[in-house]
C-alpha cells in the first residue's frame, strides 16, 4: 500500500515520472484501475486545487500536477474504455474568436482530463461554426468557453447566439471564464455557469454534470 | 486565469474606482475617504482638515455631498465640474474618482540631445494611455522653455487601453474619445504656448507620439480592428493635419503631425524611442523594454528590430497589491538585506504604511536572499512576509508580482530567440518610463524581471518625448529618420509563439 500514497503525493508535488512508474507497478499488480483513480488520484487533485485556492500553488504547480495527473489517466484510461465505464463526460473547450490567449484554457483542459473528463479542444480564435461541429461530432455535454480581453468577451455572446440558432442550445450546457468574465456577464449571456478559475471551473463541470443526470 | 481577482458586492461594502490607473478599492459604508484614500498614498498637506486644496479629486461617476469647505476653497467652475476636497468626503455609495494630486509625477525629459538646429518653435507630445506630457521647444537652441503634464481625460472611459476600445466600439464612444482627447492636447499646447513672446520665432510644428490605440482615437481611424484578432490597425501610418483641423487656435494654424505606428499595439512612442536610443544603429543587439501596464518591447539592431508587447497589469504602480500604494511618503521604496535581516527605506520622515513598486522588487529579492520565498514565489513556512510592521507581503501579492514579471521576462526571451544567433547576448537593455528610473537594476535581475548583467541595464527616461522632439527637428516632409526605422522593424504577437506558453509559465517562477 505505500506504494499507492506514493502515487497520490507524486500527483501533488506534480512529478509526472513517478505517477506513470507507480501506476505501472501497481496495474501490474493487479489493483483495481477505477481505484487508483477514485482514491489516490482525484483527491490529490482536490488537494491541489485547495492549495491553488489558498495561493499556496500558482500556475506552474498547477500545470505540473494536471501533467502529472495526465500521465497516470493515459495508462488508466484504455482499462477504463475496456470495462465499458463512462467518463466524467465531455467537453468541448476554445478560447473565443478574436482572442489568442490559450493559458487558463489549456488550464481548465489540464484539469478537466485530470478530472476524468472527455476534452476536445479547438484551441483558441474559435469560430462559432467550429464549436457547433465539435458538439455535433463528439455529442458534448459541456461547452467551456474562455476570453481574456473586454473587447472579445462579446464573442461568447455571439456563440451562444449560433448554439441556438444550431438548435443545440438545449443539448448542452455553457460554461464560460477569464480574467474580465464575471458572473453578472455570464448571466446577461444567457450562460450556464462561471468559473472564476480553473479550479472552479472544473468543480462547476461536475456539478453541471451531475445535475444533469 | 484570473486567480486573485476578488468580486465585492456585498451589501455593506462601496466599490471605489481611482482613476488614472483604474485601481478598485473596496470600504464599509460611512468610511471616510481621508482613510482610504491615505492608505494609497494620498497626501492630506493640511492633515485633512479641510484647509487647503492639496487633496482635491474629481468624482467621475457617484455623488459626494458640498460641505462648506468645499464652497470656500473650490470655484463654482471647479465644483460644477465635479471637483471635491477628498478630506471631507464620507462613502456612502460606489465612486470613480479622478485624483489630481496624481498628475505631478508624470515624467517628462530634460535630458540633453544632439539636433540641427531649425527656425521656429515647436512642441511635442507624448500622448500615454494614462498620462500626457508636453514641452515647447525653441528649435533654434533645442531649448525647453514649458513643460505641461497631464492625466489622460478618457481614463474616465476606462483606465486600460482594451476597456477604451470597449467603450469605442460597444458603446459607440469612438467620436467622445477623439473629441476629449483632441480638447485636451489642444489645450496643453495653448497653455504652454500662451502669448506669443516677441523674442521668440513662431509655433511652427507640433509633433505627437503615442500607441496605436491613442494614434486612432487621434486621428479619428476605426478602432474595431483593434478589438480583436489579429489586432492589426487598418491605417496606421503617420498622420498630417493643420491645428483648425483639429479645431486648435494656434498661431500660423502650424503643422501637427501624429507618428506612424510600428505594428498591432506597438506605436510611434516605441518608434521614437530607438531614434531616442540608437538601437537601430548599433552593431550588437540592445533591447528597449518599457515597463507601463502594456509593456513594450523591442530587441535588435542596425540590421533587424523586432517588437511586441504584452499585458503587465498594474502590479509594478502598486495597484493590485494588498498595501500597494504609489510612490509618496509613507512608502516603503526600498528594501536591502543587512546582517540576514530586512532593512526598509520609506520615503519621508515618517512610519512606513505602504509599498510602491521599486520598493515591491527589493522586498521579493531580498526575501528570496532570505529563503523566506522559495523559487516557486511560496511563502517558506509563514502567511506573509513582514516588511516593517505594519507592512507586509501576502502570498497573493507576490503572485501578482509573478504575473507581471513574467509576462516582461517572457517578452524577451521570445524576442531574443525569435532574432537569432546573438554571441554575447544583448550588450544593453534599456528600461524606459518612470519605473525603470526608480527600480534597482540588481533586484530586477535577482527576481528575473530583468535578467540582465545590472553593467548592462540603463535607466533611459521618458524616451518617447525626447524622441519626439528628435522628430520635431527632422524636416524631411515624410520623416525619413521615423521611415528607416519602420521598413527595419517587424512586429511580433507573442501569443502566435509555439513555445509562449512554456516559456511564460517558467518566467512565472523565480530564477534559482
Amino acid at each position: 500500500m505505500e506504494d499507492l500514497s506514493q502515487l497520490q503525493e507524486a500527483v501533488i508535488t506534480g512529478d509526472a515520472t513517478v505517477v506513470r512508474e507507480v501506476t505501472e507497478q501497481a496495474l501490474a499488480a493487479g489493483h483495481e484501475p477505477l481505484k487508483l483513480v477514485n482514491e489516490y488520484m482525484t483527491p490529490a487533485m482536490d488537494e491541489v486545487g485547495r492549495r491553488f485556492e489558498t495561493n499556496e500553488y500558482f500556475v506552474p504547480e498547477l500545470l505540473l500536477s494536471a501533467r502529472a495527473m495526465k500521465a497516470g489517466l493515459e495508462l488508466i484510461r484504455p482499462l477504463l474504455i475496456a470495462s465499458e465505464h463512462p467518463s466524467a463526460g465531455r467537453v468541448v473547450i476554445g478560447t473565443v474568436k478574436g482572442d489568442l490567449h490559450d493559458i487558463g484554457k489549456n488550464l481548465v483542459a489540464a484539469l478537466l482530463e485530470g478530472a476524468g473528463f472527455e476534452v476536445v479542444d479547438l484551441g483558441v480564435n474559435v469560430d462559432p461554426q467550429a464549436i457547433i461541429s465539435a458538439i455535433r461530432e463528439n455529442d458534448a455535454d459541456i461547452v467551456a468557453l474562455s476570453a481574456l480581453l473586454t473587447t472579445t468577451m462579446p464573442s461568447m455572446r455571439l456563440t451562444i447566439e449560433a448554439l441556438q440558432e444550431a438548435g443545440l442550445r438545449d443539448q448542452v450546457k455553457v460554461l464560460v471564464g477569464g480574467a474580465p468574465v464575471t458572473q453578472k456577464f455570464a448571466d446577461e449571456i444567457g450562460a450556464d455557469g462561471y468559473g472564476s478559475n480553473a479550479v472552479a471551473a472544473v468543480e462547476l463541470a461536475k456539478q453541471t454534470i451531475a445535475e444533469g443526470r | 486565469m484570473s486567480s486573485s481577482r476578488s468580486e465585492t458586492s456585498s451589501g455593506d461594502s462601496i466599490r471605489i474606482e481611482l482613476l488614472p490607473l483604474g485601481e478598485i478599492l473596496s470600504a464599509p459604508h460611512g468610511t471616510s475617504l481621508h482613510d482610504v484614500l491615505f492608505a494609497k498614498g494620498v497626501e492630506f498637506p493640511c492633515g485633512g482638515q479641510g484647509r487647503c486644496r492639496g487633496c482635491r479629486i474629481r468624482v467621475i461617476e457617484g455623488e459626494l455631498p458640498l460641505t462648506d469647505a468645499e464652497e470656500n476653497l473650490l470655484s463654482r467652475e471647479e465644483l460644477e465640474a465635479g471637483w471635491r476636497l477628498a478630506c471631507r468626503g464620507i462613502v456612502r455609495e460606489d465612486l470613480k474618482l479622478d485624483l489630481a494630486q496624481w498628475e505631478t509625477p508624470i515624467l517628462a525629459d530634460d535630458s540633453e540631445f544632439s539636433f540641427s538646429p531649425r527656425d521656429g518653435l515647436g512642441v511635442a507630445v507624448d500622448l500615454g494611455t494614462t498620462t500626457i506630457a508636453a514641452q515647447l521647444i525653441d528649435m533654434r537652441s533645442g531649448k525647453v522653455l514649458g513643460v505641461r503634464t497631464a492625466l489622460n481625460s478618457q481614463a474616465r472611459h476606462g483606465a486600460d487601453i482594451m476597456s477604451r476600445i470597449e467603450h469605442a466600439t460597444a458603446r459607440n464612444g469612438q467620436e467622445q474619445l477623439k473629441r476629449m482627447i483632441r480638447e485636451q492636447v489642444g489645450d496643453l499646447i495653448s497653455k504652454l504656448h500662451t502669448v506669443p513672446d516677441e523674442s521668440h520665432p513662431p509655433l511652427t510644428e507640433v509633433v505627437l507620439v503615442g500607441n496605436t490605440a491613442m494614434h486612432h482615437f487621434f486621428c479619428d481611424i476605426d478602432i474595431t480592428p483593434l478589438a480583436q484578432h489579429p489586432f492589426e490597425p487598418v491605417d496606421g501610418g503617420l498622420k498630417v493635419f493643420h491645428a483648425s483641423q483639429l479645431g486648435w487656435e494656434l498661431e500660423n494654424d502650424c503643422v501637427v503631425r501624429f507618428l506612424p505606428c510600428l505594428g498591432g499595439f506597438v506605436g510611434s512612442d516605441v518608434l521614437v524611442g530607438l531614434l531616442a536610443t540608437r538601437i537601430h544603429e548599433q552593431e550588437s543587439p540592445q533591447a528597449l523594454v518599457d515597463l507601463g501596464t502594456n509593456g513594450e518591447i523591442v530587441v535588435g539592431n542596425r540590421e533587424k528590430l523586432l517588437v511586441a508587447s504584452t499585458a503587465v497589469g498594474p502590479a509594478f504602480e502598486g495597484a493590485r497589491i494588498s498595501m500597494g500604494m504609489r510612490a509618496a511618503t509613507g512608502a516603503i521604496s526600498g528594501v536591502v538585506v543587512q546582517d540576514h535581516k530586512l532593512q526598509c527605506r520609506v520615503q519621508g520622515s515618517v512610519p512606513p504604511r505602504g509599498i510602491c513598486g521599486s520598493g515591491l522588487v527589493d522586498a521579493i529579492a531580498a526575501g528570496l536572499e532570505l529563503n523566506h520565498i522559495e523559487f516557486s514565489g511560496r511563502l517558506a513556512g509563514a502567511d506573509t512576509l513582514v516588511l516593517s510592521p505594519p507592512v507586509q507581503l501576502t502570498q497573493g501579492d507576490i503572485r501578482e508580482l509573478q504575473l507581471a514579471k513574467g509576462a516582461i521576462a517572457a517578452g524577451i526571451r521570445i524576442l531574443v530567440q525569435q532574432w537569432g544567433e546573438m554571441p554575447g547576448g544583448l550588450s544593453r537593455v534599456y528600461l524606459a518610463g518612470a519605473f525603470g528610473n526608480y527600480i534597482n537594476r540588481s533586484s530586477a535581475q535577482r527576481i528575473g524581471l530583468i535578467a540582465f548583467d545590472p553593467d548592462r541595464v540603463y535607466p533611459a527616461g521618458n524616451t518617447a518625448l525626447r524622441g519626439a522632439k528628435l522628430a520635431l527637428f527632422d524636416d524631411t516632409p515624410d520623416l525619413t529618420s521615423c521611415r528607416d526605422i519602420l521598413e527595419m522593424v517587424e512586429h511580433v504577437t507573442l501569443n502566435s509563439d509555439a513555445s509562449f506558453q512554456d516559456i511564460f509559465v517558467e518566467e512565472l517562477q523565480f530564477p534559482s
